[in-house]
């Protein structure tokens, strides 16, 4: 799939393997020494491109990679790709942010003059222009991690999750609505991921449904951070807070529209069959709009469905699956669910015995819970710890990435039938686990800083 | 959540730290729910929490409500006596304990718990009531005044019913608020951390060995449970039963004490703080200097490993990028020199150190001296970072002028730490007025003087119940 593969290359040649009709049945003996293989080579390229990396592989005293435990100390959490000083987006200082992307990107971000981008979204589609598709991922925070991919990453990063989707059972035939339920940030990943997907379920030349409300851009995101940056510091004035508080009900009141609209569009093509797509959350709220409408399961054709993501912390009933599926006439055979996120290229898939498998170009690393130790992999049973993953489709970044997840993996073979490693599908956040029993006289402004999250 | 997070079935070979409870006048001893510290992880058990036992009826006065400040100075006098003896252990066992469930280093335990005993001081607590309520017979009697019309008044500082929310990360907070909840004759409740959940119960147990009939130990009860249990917070943070809740922190901590604040139930709010040092361009004048200044100034960052509100933690230096730089390299040597003195810090947690290692690549920027091992780091930005510096972390920022850092000052800045000193009057009322609460000589951030207001507030002046006896015209009786 990627344009230039060479046929030399073990992580290319692993890579390729989306390609094939199941690239999710090979054991970790068969699969190790070809990814660890890999994993050098991306590292030997990628150590004199990444600033980033060869600092971490100084500090790690790591030359080559031979074992799991050698990519442990070359692992990005999160916060590397949020390192930039947050003034340096208030203050527009484009330049600055070009020479930071700069050491955490493959290819060189060349020199923007900073006075010919009036916003973050316009410096963001000037990168574009040198090829860089930058997507971002607010954390806790609120402060958005940066993460620089090429034309090719965002091509098989959709590519791949057809490819999946397909594995998965569902057999795209060009002969659905496709339904979205829209909100999602409008990043480069997330508009390109769809589109295959879209393509593949939907008539030719029927676009997709997606509910028309103001796009959710990066630009959007980072105002909050920075008004909340300002109001830390005492320089935010009351208009201008006040003008923020009316933004972000209009962005409610968009969120609310979206789920009528969503409704509305489903209930309208509930004679044909479709796919449906969107996270559990907004699905919920569309499902009990539509019950209170007044239809149900029986309204609807046999459906399929796309689900990524968690719940994002939010609350719903312990049974959501089950209502959002009777209501939409979806089942489990009939709707991919998946694990996936913007850290990563590729998305992992649900399986017919509910758990997300590694294809063979994405190492799962299980790491104790500070994120220094590796777990082995264990060939029975299921073990415990904080998820991180090598990805080496990626092209624009570093593959290494250790994330906030808590997850239970195994190395077994799965009921399922297949070989690949695979993740319970009960996944939580370190940071929604850890209490609020800490008590202690330091602390931060944040604690000063009201109704901006 | 309930706050039985397992109950105790482990076989004993199992070792748990064990952490009784003091109910009214009297040690509690049992193992009936498990816990784990916050900071650490580590396990320790508790006696099943008796709810009632905590709540000392309003119809009931208090034990001490009738009892003089000068009996109960002498009382806490002897019981720093007694600990200082500590002829059972409790102390030197609670040294112990602490360390396993607190970052902080044993040395560090140790003198603070030494520190513990010496506070009890007879004449520096009398001074501290002074300077806290102006007469410290406030505390024992109806003080006659008469004002300027002819009206006459009694006033008296009523003793008041606490909750005290320890805050977990220092052993001193501890031995204040027994001694401060005692002088004020209150009924006090100690809510003690997960990171501490022993100090308070080892002072209230040497009570017990001066005299366990005292009114002093049977105003007291010091437990603990787990931040945020609905289940026993919303049982007892009631206005039926307590006046105030005296909490330490914000985040979470604060968040889940506000929800019960009502009429009746008032905070008084230690808030989370943040301090500083404003270093002037005298420190360059020459290099004995400069030496000096990066002594101070490590002392400042460094102390109590940087747990406390008091650490500097954000240094703006008045000078050009490379003379600051010659600061940056030299506080963090002085910084690992402390570790002989205190020990490391722990590692800096994995997200932090990302951070400043790709601050690390951009030198034009940024400059970093120094590992995140806890031994001490210092990263120069053109403003303040992003992040929170903790762990033996200095943070440099190099201005062209000291005021102009007071634009960076808050109302999350507690101590300023300011070289030299003859700046500081120039400095202070602008620190006031950005939020600043406590300006300091650099070097001396922890130094305290007897009875200063703490966070803007006389905290004693906030324990009592200020209540007027009025009686009219006394010409016209």
């Amino acid at each position: 799939m990627q344009s230039a593969m060479r046929l030399d290359s073990e992580a290319d040649q692993l890579v390729s393997l989306v390609d094939t009709e199941n690239p999710f049945d090979l054991s970790l003996s068969e699969i190790l020494p070809r990814q660890l293989a890999a994993i050098n080579e991306r590292f030997q390229d990628r150590v004199q491109k990444i600033k980033l990396l060869q600092n971490r592989a100084e500090t790690g005293r790591i030359t080559e990679v031979r074992r799991m435990a050698d990519v442990v100390p070359l692992l990005f959490a999160h916060t590397a790709y949020k390192s930039y000083p947050e003034s340096w987006l208030m203050e527009q200082r484009w330049d600055r942010l070009g020479r930071w992307l700069d050491t955490v990107s493959t290819n060189r971000v060349r020199y923007l003059d900073a006075s010919t981008s009036s916003g973050l979204d316009e410096w963001l589609k000037r990168l574009e222009d040198q090829g860089h598709y930058v997507s971002c991922s607010s954390g806790t925070t609120g402060k958005c991690a940066m993460m620089n991919a090429t034309e090719a990453d965002l091509k098989f990063a959709g590519h791949a999750l057809l490819q999946g989707i397909i594995w998965a059972g569902l057999a795209p035939n060009h002969d659905r609505r496709m339904i979205s339920l829209g909100q999602v940030a409008a990043t480069a990943r997330n508009k390109a991921t769809g589109k295959p997907m879209a393509e593949a379920f939907s008539p030719p030349g029927i676009a997709p449904f997606v509910p028309n409300v103001p796009p959710i851009t990066i630009g959007s995101i980072t105002q909050m951070v920075t008004l909340r940056k300002k109001i830390a510091e005492g320089t935010a004035k009351p208009a201008e807070i006040s003008q923020f508080e009316a933004q972000a009900a209009a962005r409610e009141q968009a969120i609310q529209s979206a789920i009528e609209q969503a409704a509305d569009a489903l209930i309208d093509h509930r004679h044909v069959p479709l796919h449906i797509m969107g996270l559990f959350g907004p699905l919920y709220r569309v499902a009990a709009l539509v019950r209170a409408r007044g239809y149900d399961g029986k309204d609807f054709r046999a459906n399929t469905g796309f689900v990524s993501g968690g719940l994002k912390r939010e609350q719903l009933p312990p049974n959501y699956r089950e209502f959002v599926f009777d209501t939409f006439n979806l089942s489990a055979e009939r709707v991919c669910l998946a694990y996936g996120m913007q850290e990563l290229n590729t998305t992992a898939i649900r399986c017919k015995a509910a758990r997300y498998h590694m294809p063979p170009w994405v190492m799962l690393l299980l790491l104790d819970e500070s994120g220094d130790q590796l777990l082995e992999p264990s060939m029975s049973g299921e073990l415990e710890g904080r998820a991180a993953f090598f990805d080496l489709s990626l092209d624009g970044r570093w593959g290494g990435v250790i994330t906030g997840d808590k997850i239970r993996a195994t190395w077994a073979p799965c009921a399922c039938g297949n070989r690949s490693p695979s993740v319970h599908e009960d996944i939580r956040r370190y940071a929604d686990i850890a209490g609020g029993d800490k008590i202690a006289c330091a602390g931060t402004i944040d604690a000063y800083v009201r109704g901006v999250a | 959540m309930s706050q039985v997070i397992e109950s105790n079935t482990r076989p004993a070979a199992d070792r748990v730290a064990s952490a009784p409870f003091f109910v009214r006048g009297k040690l509690v001893e049992g193992a009936d729910a498990r816990h784990k510290s916050r900071d650490l992880g580590v396990d320790f058990t508790t006696p099943r929490i008796d709810l009632d036992a905590l709540i000392t009826p309003r119809t009931e006065p208090g034990p001490l409500f009738d009892v003089k400040l000068s009996e109960i100075l002498d009382f806490l006098v002897e019981t720093g006596q007694a600990m200082q003896r500590d002829e059972h252990g409790h102390l030197e066992a609670c040294i112990e304990l602490i360390s396993v469930t607190n970052v902080l280093p044993r040395a560090l335990i140790e003198q603070n718990v030494r520190m513990a005993a010496a506070y009890l001081d007879k004449a520096r607590l009398l001074e501290y009531a002074e300077q806290n309520l102006g007469d410290s017979r406030l505390l024992d009697e109806w003080v006659e005044r008469v004002d300027s019309t002819g009206r006459r008044s009694f006033t008296r500082a009523f003793p008041p019913r606490l909750i005290h929310v320890l805050p977990g990360n220092s052993p001193l907070v501890s031995v204040q608020s027994i001694a401060l909840g005692a002088m004020v004759k209150a009924v006090n409740l100690l809510k003690m951390g997960s990171s501490d959940p022993f100090m308070a119960v080892a002072i209230l147990r040497a009570m017990l060995d001066v005299d366990p009939s005292h009114p002093v130990p049977r105003s007291m009860s010091a437990v603990y449970w787990r931040g945020g249990d609905d289940s026993i917070e919303r049982a007892i943070y009631r206005p039926q039963y307590f006046d105030k809740i005296v909490a330490w922190g914000g985040g979470d901590a604060i968040k889940n004490v506000i929800k019960y604040l009502m009429p009746g139930l008032q905070l008084v709010s230690f808030d989370p703080k943040t301090s500083i040092s404003m270093i002037g361009k005298e420190a360059f004048d020459s290099d004995e200097i400069l030496d000096e200044v990066a002594t101070r100034a490590a002392h400042d960052v460094g102390l109590l490993n940087q747990e406390a509100c008091v650490c500097s933690r954000v240094l703006f230096v008045e000078g050009e990028r490379a003379q600051v730089d010659r600061f940056c390299e030299r506080l963090q040597r002085k910084l690992v020199d402390r570790n002989a003195l205190s020990g490391k810090a722990p590692p800096l947690p994995r997200e932090m150190a990302e951070e400043i290692e790709a601050l690390r690549l951009m030198t034009d920027d940024f400059g970093v001296w120094g590992v995140g091992d806890g031994s001490g780091l210092v990263v120069l930005s053109e403003q303040p970072v992003d992040f929170h510096p903790i762990n033996k972390t200095a943070n440099v920022v190099p201005v062209v002028s000291l005021s102009e850092a007071l634009r960076y000052v808050n109302v999350a800045t507690q101590t300023v730490g300011v070289y030299p000193p003859a700046r500081m009057p120039q400095l202070r009322d602008g620190l006031a007025s950005g939020g600043a609460q406590r300006i300091v000589r650099l070097g001396d951030a922890g130094g305290q003087s007897i009875g200063a207001p703490h966070d803007a507030m006389y905290i004693m002046n906030r324990f009592v119940h200020w209540i007027v006896h009025e009686d009219g015209f006394a010409s016209r009786s």
